[in-house]
């Protein structure tokens, strides 16, 4: 049950309070309009991360076929050799982006710009190949998931901050201030009741006396 | 004095802070819109591809989704084409428009979304499952608008 809003019995009041009440209203449109915003992007971001998630693994599994076969075919110490070249330093671009309101990173592994891997071609087997190939790919698969599991956690952080206030408004703003001109209006209604039988009484004795 | 001062000061404090909280609410969502838009050929060009916000903050552009888009338009229309686009969001909880300049834009939703669409009034409406759709493939390059007119 809402509590009444105390405030004095007058018209002007009543005023004020319809007046309180659509612009209650009219925040919470614009609230519930953003949580529905949220939530979708929430559960975009929900799916995309299982997907990249399960993307990872796969790719992370089959890196290490591939590298086992690689290292089995040319053995550890001759492995190690060519990959020592192949070491190059990894560029991210950080930048942020706002989805209604909420400001999320963004990540993106940007390109080495080497044509080549590093390592000897002539004294490389495919299977090499196809382990750089693969890791690489895990990479991007992994800056792809370390962004949308951020993005997650910030939206879920802001659907729950938002709720609250949809909350507030809806159970406890809202109600209250309808109960509260409900309670004023009785109240005027009451009063014209009273007014007109006093002024019956009044015109009874006038006629008597 | 004039009247709107008068009726601003008559206002309760109870009142002034719902007004505010719709102003606050309005500023949030609509903190990350661009101070403008930028072409997608202008774009393509920089390192670092991204357009300053109003609250002074910067919205980055992957550049994946950049040549996303290019491989979808002719240089022509690269030019013409204004990022980051526009999603307006309607009174009307179950649609939203995208706010286009021209026929690049409708070119690029109808590929996004693998079905026609028309522009008409400068908008192009969609249904909230083909939105969730554009976004998916647009993250970036869409920013929402959440304008008092319509939301009111």
């Amino acid at each position: 049950m809402p509590g009444l809003i105390k405030v004095r019995p007058t018209k002007i009041e009543l005023v004020k309070l319809k007046r309180r009440l659509t612009l209650a209203q009219r925040v919470q449109k614009i609230v519930k309009d953003r949580l529905s915003i949220l939530t979708m992007e929430f559960l975009q971001t929900a799916r995309d991360t299982v997907e990249a998630k399960r993307k990872l693994l796969d790719e992370s599994s089959q890196l290490y076929k591939a590298l086992s076969i690689a290292a089995g075919y040319h053995g550890y110490i001759a492995m190690e050799k060519e990959l020592i070249a192949t070491e190059a330093d990894l560029k991210v671009t950080a930048g942020s982006r706002n989805i209604a309101g909420v400001r999320i990173p963004s990540f993106e592994l940007m390109d080495n710009g080497k044509p080549m891997r590093g390592y000897n071609l002539v004294d490389t087997s495919s299977w090499l190949d196809r382990a750089a190939q693969l890791s690489e790919e895990c990479l991007r698969a992994i800056v792809e998931l370390a962004e949308l599991q951020r993005n997650f956690e910030l939206l879920a952080m802001e659907i729950n901050r938002t709720k609250r206030i949809t909350n507030a408004l809806e159970y406890i703003i809202i109600p209250g201030l309808q109960a509260t001109i409900n309670y004023l209006n009785m109240k005027f209604e009451e009063r014209d009741r009273e007014e007109k039988a006093r002024l019956k009484r009044v015109k009874v004795l006038v006629a008597r006396g | 004095m004039p009247r709107s001062l008068q009726d601003e000061m008559k206002q309760s404090p109870y009142e002034r802070m719902l007004q505010e909280c719709v102003r606050g609410e309005l500023r949030i969502v609509n903190a990350g819109l661009p101070k403008s838009q930028e072409r997608l050929s202008n774009l393509l060009n920089e390192k670092y591809p991204h357009v300053v916000c109003h609250d002074g903050s910067t919205h980055f552009f992957k550049k994946s989704e950049l040549e996303y888009l290019a491989s979808m338009l002719d240089t022509d229309e690269q030019k013409a084409l204004p990022l980051p686009m526009l999603i307006e969001l309607g009174a009307n909880q179950a649609e939203a428009a995208i706010i286009c300049e021209g026929k690049v834009e409708e070119k690029i939703i109808s590929k996004a979304l693998s079905m026609p669409v028309t522009c008409e009034q400068r908008r192009i409406r969609i249904y909230k499952p083909q939105l969730a759709l554009l976004r998916r493939k647009l993250k970036t390059t869409t920013v929402y608008v959440f304008s008092p007119k319509t939301v009111a």
